[in-house]
């Protein structure tokens, strides 16, 4: 098991202090790092003491230590999962060879646009979020986001440190151009378009924390299988934090939906109160959902299939031996293709090429859990609606169904259908000024926003009425 | 190694009642009989999506769903394991079909 050191600057357990030329390269980083957060962090909350989880260790017996801090003194800190010594590659064409602990020249470019793609998704979120607190529903709410905030900080610094280790002075100016690259900037923006819009309202956020997050989950598990054993373990790692922050947003939208029929059962409207209408609720869930579909790429890639076979990018827990051909070399993906003339027919794809399809399956089949979780939580409250979630041929702007009209079911429809009809199934500004008008900032312990219902407990066995945030 | 799974769910939930330490217990219990995981490979797994009734654990490709696992049920869970016991029905049957049935789909890839 690696040894865990607290004391350093840069909290970790990658032996910090015996590799000084690093050492002293990510304590150059550090203060620009920490100069960022201020100027583009969280808004206005930096002084006030936040009842927050820090990471202290990957073994058993507790990874993680609740308390009081101030979110620049947060311990961002650079930790590793152990792993077997004697890993072997399992998976794509050099299967059954030793793991990799430098990087193979051949695939160097490939490993950094993936580490820094990544990577460039972590600040983008923190950005995106920076406005949010001053409208949070309750402090256990403004806590929730400032612990995503810190935690996302935290998982840049794990690509960071990948890009120091292993990929010299390249991978310093990469490093730098994650604080160069701002959400929403004009002339330098985020590299993934879903990163570059604001979240200025907490049904976006829990929405984002569902669906966006949830996407990179799934990339993480399938860079956790990597050839490349620092990645692997790096976020393999990253995936036990990031298992909160979806967990906040599957919550938050269950809590917002279980609020809205907790009205309409005593027989009222919730757009009378201040509530989300669940059909509203519903247009959010839409596009967040095929947004972050999008973000899984082409689902016919050669990218994909060359990741695959690298070894760099597994299917999702493809250690776990759950696929039939770990090399995927004989079988072929059906997908479903629009055609020229307006039809959906069925194509055959290599499988390696399907990479991302198949990734997107596992997305899908955890979404489809998610709402059948919320449905269950509206039936027990007496309420006939039911969310479903989008086809993923719906309002895609990547991949195959890219410039074709499909409708949430997932049928081709005509421009003049979806001009008519999109405002039913996407939000509008009317959706948009409502919601906004809903955002009621509420700080008193124990207290929420009427848009939302308190959840059944606390971080930390703590009572809902717990102090999180102590303001100054 | 065998193909055989058994997943311990380590979502938010089934976590906070305890599930890190179910999981580290059926691990030692197997690892008694089946040391190199050629009976059975004892993972953890994100969420089952079956919270209200953690802590759940599922068995592949014997499509075995248990639920309200808890400490005094491993050795049961263990022996069938082995091939010294039946399931154990009792934790059998208490989530909704469908939730069940979306981690069997995922299990039962095509691929």
């Amino acid at each position: 098991m690696s040894t865990v050191d607290l004391e350093a600057k840069i909290p970790n357990n990658v032996g910090l202090r015996d590799n000084k030329r690093l050492m002293r390269a990510l304590e150059k980083w550090q203060p620009q790092f920490i100069d960022w957060w201020k100027e583009l962090g969280p808004s206005d909350f930096n002084g006030h003491d936040i009842y927050l989880r820090t990471a202290v260790g990957v073994g058993k017996g507790g990874w993680a230590h609740f308390d009081y801090v101030k979110m620049p003194d947060y311990r961002w800190g650079i930790f590793l999962a152990d792993a077997p010594e004697d890993r072997k590659i399992h998976f794509g064409d050099s299967m059954g060879e030793p793991v990799w602990n430098e990087v193979p020249g051949e695939f160097r470019n490939r490993l950094r646009r993936l580490i820094v793609t990544q990577g460039d998704t972590e600040p983008a979120s923190v950005e995106q979020q920076r406005m949010l607190g001053h409208t949070a529903p309750s402090l256990h709410d403004l806590r929730s986001l400032c612990q995503v905030n810190v935690e996302e900080g935290r998982h840049l610094w794990a690509m960071v440190y990948l890009l120091h280790t292993h990929f010299g002075g390249d991978g310093r100016e990469e490093a730098e151009a994650m604080l160069e690259r701002h959400s929403g900037d004009d002339d330098n923006p985020r590299i993934l378009e879903a990163f570059n819009y604001p979240i200025d309202n907490w049904v976006d956020f829990f929405c984002f924390t569902t669906f966006t997050d949830r996407d990179g989950k799934y990339q993480l598990a399938s860079l956790a299988e990597s050839s490349f054993d620092p990645l692997a373990r790096t976020t393999q790692f990253m995936l036990t934090e990031e298992a909160y922050h979806m967990q906040t947003g599957e919550n938050g939208i269950g809590r917002i939906a279980r609020r809205s029929a907790e009205i309409m059962k005593e027989g009222r409207d919730p757009a009378a109160e201040g509530a989300i209408p669940l059909p509203m609720l519903q247009r959010y869930i839409n596009h967040w959902a095929s947004a972050s579909m999008d973000l899984f790429g082409g689902e016919d890639s050669t990218n994909a299939a060359e990741s695959f076979a690298g070894g760099l990018k597994g299917r999702y827990r493809e250690s776990d031996g759950i696929y039939k051909d770990p090399k995927a070399l004989q079988q072929f993906y059906k997908l479903e293709v629009p055609n020229d003339d307006g039809q959906v027919v069925e194509k055959e794809v290599p499988l390696r090429r399907a990479m991302n399809a198949v990734l997107l399956d596992a997305y899908v089949a955890d979404c489809t859990r998610i709402v059948a979780r919320w449905n269950r939580d509206l039936k027990a409250h007496e309420c006939d609606f039911q969310f479903k979630l989008p086809n993923r041929k719906f309002n895609r702007h990547q991949g195959v169904y890219a410039g074709f009209r499909f409708n949430p079911q997932g049928e081709i429809i005509d421009e003049a259908t979806w001009t008519h009809e999109h405002k039913n199934w996407l939000p509008s500004q009317a959706d948009r000024d409502y919601v906004k008008s809903c955002m009621k900032a509420c700080y008193e312990p124990g207290k929420f926003a009427n848009y939302i219902a308190p959840p059944t407990k606390g971080p930390n066995d703590t009572p809902i009425d717990f102090e999180y945030v102590k303001f100054h | 190694m065998s193909n055989r799974l058994c997943y311990v769910c380590e979502g938010g939930d089934c976590t906070e009642k305890g599930s890190g330490d179910i999981h580290d217990k059926l691990k030692d219990l197997v690892a008694q009989f089946d040391p190199d995981e050629e009976k059975i490979k004892i993972r953890r797994y994100p969420c089952f999506g079956a919270c209200e009734q953690g802590i759940n654990v599922t068995l592949f490709p014997d499509k075995i769903f248990y639920s309200e696992v808890t400490e005094a049920d491993l050795p049961a869970i263990a022996a069938h394991i082995k091939g010294d016991g039946e399931p154990v029905t009792k934790l059998t049957g208490k989530c909704e079909p469908d939730v069940e049935q979306i981690i069997w789909d995922m299990l039962d890839s095509p691929y």
